[in-house]
């Protein structure tokens, strides 16, 4: 087969450009990442090895506060997205109903929306809705993380639905109607039959949203207010060179972690690949 | 929620006006159309950023998409999910890295000056703060995300066609040419888009190894909302900037298929 579409010297340099592409890609993650046991500040010649900077960021408060800020929004978001996005699927894969493609428009249009464009709005709409709730109730809501976590949503309610979708789609009716002639109600139905198939989907399109939401920063820096999320917190300490290494550590660490992450996600697949045959899993790399 | 969406925008074109003046107007978007806006200028500079940033990362993935779909053949998703792994891990931080390498102290200025190309007081300026840095940089963080949807196409094509060719007497080069590139343009294509829709938005990368020379459009809109706090100025920009994009979705979408994003 390969021998159609390369020779061996075309293969060996397509091998070869495939490596270079991926030293570029991890090489300054790795260069982060050992600037983070740097006895000095980031730059060259390495001073020695110290965990220093590991131990200064667990003591500044600012910084873990930013962290669990970031973790309960990217929470909380992030269950909402996989609850709505069950939700949506069904309606788009069960239900023909007018409108149906202009509905599913609209639910993937944060796709191609630059966050930008996407984060402002909802600043003006936040921003409208204050000044309207000033003026009927003299109360006001400011700004904050709830105004986040309604943003992530928006944005990771495609992906969800787009991992949830394709399984459901490939789900057979046929059980939910042997459920049915059993004598399942609906909700029995859903709960004992169909969840538990969907489950693979559940976790993977979980752990799209949680990561995507962990890391946004265009919207947060917008609808955040006085409650900086860890980007937008990051952003911030990006300007100030004494804070650097510390950030650096930090920064290694999350790396790790979502890298463990987007692994997590691609054994749930592969879980669901073996349960139910090969080519019956959607594949869920955002 | 769709129609938190649809409130959001619909506000997000209405609701704006009477927060400001009071009065629907249209003179913020004479002014920005017409000749002598700076911001007009910007748009054309982020313009060529974009598209510049768009077809070297397209034909850095398209080799890559093509090793893993037609020559690799086992654990073809291993080395895909590691081309791709880094796109999910934080944008900032990939960013600090090349703040970090390009800087005027940094890991390549310093290799320079230990290999004796330049002296210790000179360091190569451009590499940070320019035009050329925020390429780069744009460059390698979307590298990644272009890799799949071209990959998914090459994968897609019909494997007999190629040998049907091959059988026909054309030689591996002429069977690229005539067979595998066509069949690939729509994945081509819808790399392409999804490189260029966010980057012409972007404003975080600009911002963090831009300097001055590397200030965009997506600045200018974020300034004008976070500093000059003109926001009718700032959303005449962002609907424009909408407009455009959703007018390239009109001629591409037919190429963007959805379901190769998340394929």
């Amino acid at each position: 087969m390969s021998e159609v579409t390369s020779s061996r010297g075309a293969r060996a340099l397509l091998g070869g450009f495939f490596g270079a592409l991926v030293l570029f890609l991890y090489l300054p993650i790795a260069i982060l990442a050992i600037f983070s046991f740097n006895d000095g500040d980031v730059s060259f010649p390495l001073q020695g090895f110290t965990t220093e900077w590991y131990r200064r960021f667990l003591s500044n408060p600012l910084l873990v506060t930013a962290l669990e800020r970031s973790a309960i929004v990217a929470l909380i978001s992030s269950v909402i997205a996989v609850a709505l996005g069950v939700l949506a699927s069904f309606v788009l894969v069960r239900r023909r109903f007018l409108g149906r493609s202009a509905v599913s428009a609209l639910l993937f249009s944060p796709l191609v929306v630059p966050y930008l464009v996407f984060g402002i709005s909802l600043l003006v709409v936040f921003t409208a809705f204050d000044r309207f709730l000033i003026d009927v109730t003299g109360y006001t809501i400011p700004l904050g993380l709830h105004a986040v976590v309604i943003g992530h949503v928006v944005v990771s309610l495609p992906y969800t639905v787009l991992t949830i979708m394709p399984l459901l789609e490939r789900l057979s009716i046929g059980l939910e109607e042997a459920a049915q002639d059993l004598g399942a109600g609906p909700w029995q139905r859903f709960r004992r039959v169909t969840l538990p198939l969907l489950t693979p989907a559940l976790v993977s399109s979980f752990l799209i949203a949680f990561t995507l939401s962990f890391d946004e920063y265009a919207i947060a820096s917008f609808l955040s207010g006085t409650q900086a999320t860890w980007p937008v917190y990051l952003f911030a300490q990006l300007r100030v060179p004494s804070q650097l290494p510390q950030v650096v550590a930090v920064s290694s660490v999350i790396l790790l972690a979502s890298l463990l992450l987007v692994l997590a996600a691609e054994v749930a697949r592969q879980v669901a690949a073996r349960r139910y045959g090969s080519g019956f899993a959607p594949r869920t790399i955002a | 929620m769709p129609v938190g969406f649809i409130a959001a925008y619909s506000v997000g074109a209405v609701g704006i006006f009477p927060t400001d003046a009071g009065v629907l107007s249209l003179e913020d978007w004479r002014r920005f159309l017409g000749g002598g806006s700076i911001y007009l200028g910007l748009f054309w500079k982020s313009v060529r950023i974009s598209l510049t940033v768009s077809v070297v990362v397209v034909v850095l993935a398209y080799p890559v998409g093509y090793f893993l779909a037609l020559c690799v053949r086992k654990r073809k998703y291993v080395f895909l999910l590691l081309i791709i792994a880094p796109f999910l891990t934080s944008y900032l931080l990939r960013v600090l890295a090349w703040k970090v390498i390009l800087g005027d102290s940094g890991v390549l200025n310093t290799f320079l000056v230990w290999g004796g190309v330049r002296s210790p007081g000179d360091p190569v300026t451009w590499l940070l703060h320019s035009q050329f840095a925020v390429m780069l940089v744009l460059a390698y963080v979307w590298v990644p995300f272009v890799a799949l949807p071209i990959f998914v196409s090459l994968d897609n094509l019909d494997r007999s066609l190629l040998e049907a060719a091959g059988d026909l007497g054309a030689s591996r080069w002429r069977t690229f040419l005539r067979v595998t590139l066509p069949f690939s343009v729509p994945g081509v294509v819808a790399a392409f888009v999804f490189v260029f829709i966010p980057t012409i938005g972007e404003f975080v990368t600009p911002l963090l190894v831009g300097g001055t020379s590397g200030y965009m459009y997506g600045n200018a809109i974020n300034d004008l909302f976070t500093r000059g706090l003109d926001w009718q100025t700032g959303s005449v920009l962002a609907l424009f900037l909408l407009g455009v994009v959703a007018g390239l979705m009109a001629i591409f979408g037919r190429f963007v298929q959805l379901r190769s994003v998340a394929a």
